[in-house]
Order: C-alpha cells, then structure tokens, then sequence
C-alpha cells in the first residue's frame, strides 16, 4: 500500500489541491485539483475566462492563491514569487508570447538563460534550441519585434526552455497564429515532449490538444468539470458538442 | 581579421584618451572648463542611464543625489576641518558623502520602485523638492546662506585644470562601470524589466532586488559628481547644485545620444554641449531657445537618439562580427 503511494508521488511533479483565486470578488478558479506526472502532456481546456490562464499563473507564482496548495515533486511551493519557482524547474511561456521587443532574439535567451540553474549550461541549450528552431538561428541578430507571430511564438518557448525547466507550461501557444503555424507548433509540442519534456498546456485548440494530450482537464466557470485521457475525450460526444462544434 | 571593426574602436579611444590626458596643456582655460563641464555632465548622463535607458525607470529627480553629495561633503569636511590645499583632504569628505547618498538610496528604493512609469518619475521629482528644500530650510545644512568648501587644490596647480583631471576619471570609472553592467547577468536582467517587467519576473530575473541595486548605484555616481563639484564650486548654496536643469540634463543628453546605449550618453553630451556653449557662446540671449529648438526637432528626427538613428541592426551585426 505504501509502496503504491510512493511510486505514485514519484512521478508526479506537479499537484495542486483546492486552488482558489479571485479578482477583486469576482471567482476565477475554485478548488481545482489537477495533477501533471513526470514526462505527460496534460492539456487544460475550456472556454474563454474558464480559468485556465488564471490556474497556471498561480502554479507559476504569478499569481498568489486564496486558498489551496502546489506541491512540485512533492514540495509545498504555494505563493513562492515568480522568479524563484523557476529556479525550482517550472517555465511559465506566457499567453500573447511577450517576447522583449527591442532586444534581439539572442538577447531573448540570453536574460532566460542567466539562471543559476541553467547558466552552466547555456551553450547547450543555445545548440537545443537552434536546433528545434533554425529559423531563430537564422534571425538571431534581429529584434524580436521584428519577427513574424509565429517566430515570437518559437522564441517565446525556445526563452522558456533556455531555464531548462522539469516542466513546461505553455499558455495558448497556438492564440493567434496562422493554421500552418499551429501545426507546426504542435508537432513541436509532441517532439518536446519525446525528448522528455513534461508539459503542462493551455488551450482553446481543442481538437489539436487532445490528440496529443496524455490527460485532459476541462475548465468550466473556474471548475474542473471533467478529466479524462485526451483520446477518451476526443470520442466524448459531450466534449465534442461543446468545443468541437460537431454533433 | 574578423576583429578589426573592435579593434579600430578600441584604437579610437585610447587615441581620444591620449588626447585628452593632455589637452589642458594647449588650450585655454575657457576651454578646459568647458571640457571638464561635458566630463562631469557625460557621468551624470551615463549614470542617470544605468537607471532610467537600462530598466527604464526614468527619474526626474536624480538632482536630489547630485546636490546631497555635494553638501554631505561640505559638512563633513566643516566638521574634520581640513587645511586647503591638499588633494587628500577630499577623500574622506567623499567617501562620506558617497555613504550618505547610497542609505538614503537604500532607504526610499523599495518603496518608490514599487511605482511605474510616470508615477516613478513624479515620485522621483517630488523627493528632489523634498530635499532643495530641506537644505535651503535647515539652517544646520545652510543650504540658505551657502557653505564654504576648502580648494583642495595643490599649490602651483590652475584649479580647472585639477578638476579637468578628477571629472574626466571619474567618468572613464563610469563608463566602465556602465560597460561591465550591460555585459553582465544584471544589465540583461535590467533590459528584460525596461521591457516587461513581469515576464522578466516569469524567466527567474530577481527584478526587485535589480532595481534596487540600479537605483542605489546610479545614485551614488551621481552623488560623487556632485561632491567634487561642491568643491570645485567653492561656495555653493542650494540653488548651485539642487538645480532641476542638472536633472533635466542628464535624460535630455541620453534622449539624444541614445538611451540604453553605453555611448549615447556620452555623445549626447558631448553634442549639446558643443552646440549651446561653443556655437552658440556668441549669442547668450537666446542660445536657451535655439537648444530647445534643438531638443524638439532631434526627439522629432532621431527618437531612439543619434546611435539609434544609425541603424541598431548594423550595431548588432558589428557586434556578432567583433566576437
């Protein structure tokens, strides 16, 4: 019996327990619990203002609960700032990409990989990251801002994986891009993930995320309403009906 | 060969070094103030930069350091009541005065740093008025009636030419001192901040204790320029150093040499000055206009400054190559 629960707290990085957030009264998230187990894709769905941004914010330290905790590998990190909660191994690429504009996308992996848990490693994740994007290779002496969508995209989570995070939370990484984009940043998503890459994502993209989630959270009003596998899912008609608009 | 653009700068410089170590010898006092003027104005520019071009923390009250420099180090040495005469009676006022400003840097940081944008900057105004006023109103200070300073001066040396040699190392010290933060983890932790400060916070930049430290150093090299000014000065009374043009300068002389840039400063400087005191010393009565005229058609013309305006892109590609 103890043997089971161990093996399971082993594999799970990140757990949150009745997490609560409000703005200014209004509810955003009410007691959601999710857990994301080392080496899965777990995908949080729903609509618009379900909660979802909300949720990994306040995992990411960006956001301080109300109530409830996150445990990382086990440990309590509920309210710890931002900046140290990457320091622990979770990234935090955030919606609408914020890339820093005026400086160059060299400059953008630079200041991400400053941390001391990834600075003496830095050549190498220059060479991870050049090699999962050329195109940013390619583009490395310009200014950020000066790329397409798609190439903040890239940055915005080639500058995440420049902390060399256990955990990658992608917040919409598909918002806003054209269709060839949002394959291709799924297929990238997926080849991360191969290469070992835990992942935490976000997404209005319901049928691109459930193909390739291991498990899936839906969002709704701030409640988790359903969790199942991505493939159960993807078969749910109730799921469908709501957010594949198939019937 | 793939270093040659590095190392024409470098050759440059130490040319431009040369020529300034024995400038005071061929030319005339005039001029060797005016060139002591832009050292003193390019360190204030260049460490008012440190602050407001690289986290964008834009303060308009860094006059308020200049002019608390300037008077710790006339109290402190009223109080040690050394001999004129002699270079060394500078060191501890200095030092002291230096100390004065870094805890009340310390102190008001945290708080003030807590505003963005225009708040920070009103903020920063309010606490330079704070202080003209303290000094002008407290007689222990005497900023009112104005304090004497012993010249430190030695004997047999012209005075400009003493404080020609003081303003141009301190600023040699500042630029480095400017260099070395760009290059390192806390230059690009200061430019992530001027550009999101909260996605900064999300890639493990510890932002507040970055600021904080920008603050306290951009205040304390300015308020070692004011020390030394405040006995270059002689005697000085509130109105000689807490001035609101000494800290409309220093970010009008970033403005247009280019803000967040480690030469902008200095070339800012260096342009403005020529412009309002070597073209213009012939017609004082509306040299003030025509340099706002100046001030107004270059923001229009060049507003990322005269570096910015000769394309960032072929700066980076310098760079790349110099590497």
């Amino acid at each position: 019996m103890s043997d089971m629960s161990n093996l399971e707290t082993d594999g799970v990085y990140i757990a949150t327990d009745g997490l609560s957030y409000d703005y200014n009264g209004v509810t955003a998230v009410s007691k959601v619990g999710i857990t994301v187990a080392k080496g899965q894709i777990v995908a949080l769905i729903g609509a618009n203002g379900a909660g979802k941004s909300t949720t990994v914010k306040m995992i990411a330290g960006a956001l301080k609960p109300r109530t409830g905790r996150v445990l990382f590998g086990g440990r309590d990190i509920t309210g710890m700032p931002a900046h140290k909660v990457v320091q622990q191994g979770i990234a935090l690429v955030p919606e609408s990409r914020l890339v820093f504009r005026h400086l160059t996308v060299l400059e953008n992996l630079q200041i991400a990989g400053h941390l001391p848990r990834s600075r003496d490693r830095m050549k190498d994740s220059y060479d991870h990251v050049f090699q999962l994007f050329p195109r940013l290779y390619e583009r490395r002496a310009q200014h950020a801002g000066s790329l397409s969508g798609g190439e903040q995209q890239m940055l915005a989570i080639a500058r995440g994986l420049m902390t060399l995070p256990d955990v990658l939370i992608l917040d919409e990484p598909s918002l806003g891009l054209s269709p060839l984009f949002v394959g291709e940043i799924f297929k990238m998503i997926r080849k991360l993930n191969q290469e070992g890459m835990t992942i935490l994502l976000v997404e209005q993209n319901v049928h691109h995320t459930l193909a390739i989630a291991d498990r899936a959270y839906v969002l709704e009003k701030g409640r988790v309403v359903r969790s199942d596998t991505g493939r159960a899912m993807l078969a749910d008609d109730a799921v469908k009906k709501a957010y594949l608009g198939m019937d | 060969m793939t270093a040659t653009p590095r190392k024409l700068f470098l050759a440059f410089i130490v040319v431009l070094l040369a020529i300034g170590a024995v400038l005071p010898g061929y030319v005339s006092p005039y001029h060797t103030r005016v060139v002591m003027g832009f050292f003193m104005f390019a360190g204030l520019a260049s460490a008012w930069n440190i602050l407001g071009g690289f986290s964008g923390y834009w303060s308009f009250g860094h006059a308020a350091f200049f002019g608390m420099g300037a008077f710790g180090a006339a109290k402190i040495s009223t109080a040690l009541g050394a001999a004129a005469g002699s270079p060394a009676a500078m060191i501890l006022p200095v030092a002291g005065a230096t100390l004065i400003v870094a805890v009340f840097a310390a102190l008001i940081a945290y708080p003030i740093l807590r505003l963005r944008g225009i708040f920070f900057a009103i903020a920063m105004l309010g606490v330079s008025q704070v202080v003209t006023e303290l000094v002008n109103n407290v007689s222990w200070i005497g900023g009112g009636v104005g304090v004497f300073m012993p010249s430190p001066v030695p004997a047999g040396t012209r005075p400009e030419v003493f404080y020609y040699y003081i303003f141009g190392a301190l600023l040699l010290l500042i630029i480095l001192v400017t260099y070395a933060i760009r290059r390192s983890k806390i230059g690009y932790g200061l430019l992530a901040i001027r550009e999101d400060e909260d996605t900064a916070k999300m890639l493990g930049v510890p932002t507040e204790h970055y600021k904080i430290a920008s603050f306290v150093l951009s205040g304390v090299l300015v308020g070692i320029l004011g020390a030394v000014y405040g006995y270059s000065l002689g005697y000085m009374s509130t109105g000689s150093v807490l001035r609101l043009d000494i800290g409309l300068n220093m970010i009008v002389f970033c403005i247009i040499g280019g803000i967040g840039t480690i030469w902008g400063p200095v070339l800012g400087t260096a342009i403005m000055l020529f412009i309002t005191q070597v073209l213009l010393s012939g017609f004082l009565d509306i040299h003030l206009m025509i340099t706002g005229g100046i001030v107004v058609l270059m923001i229009l013309l060049m507003p990322s400054g005269v570096l910015g305006f000769f394309n960032a892109k072929r700066w980076i590609r310098f760079r790349e190559r110099a590497r």
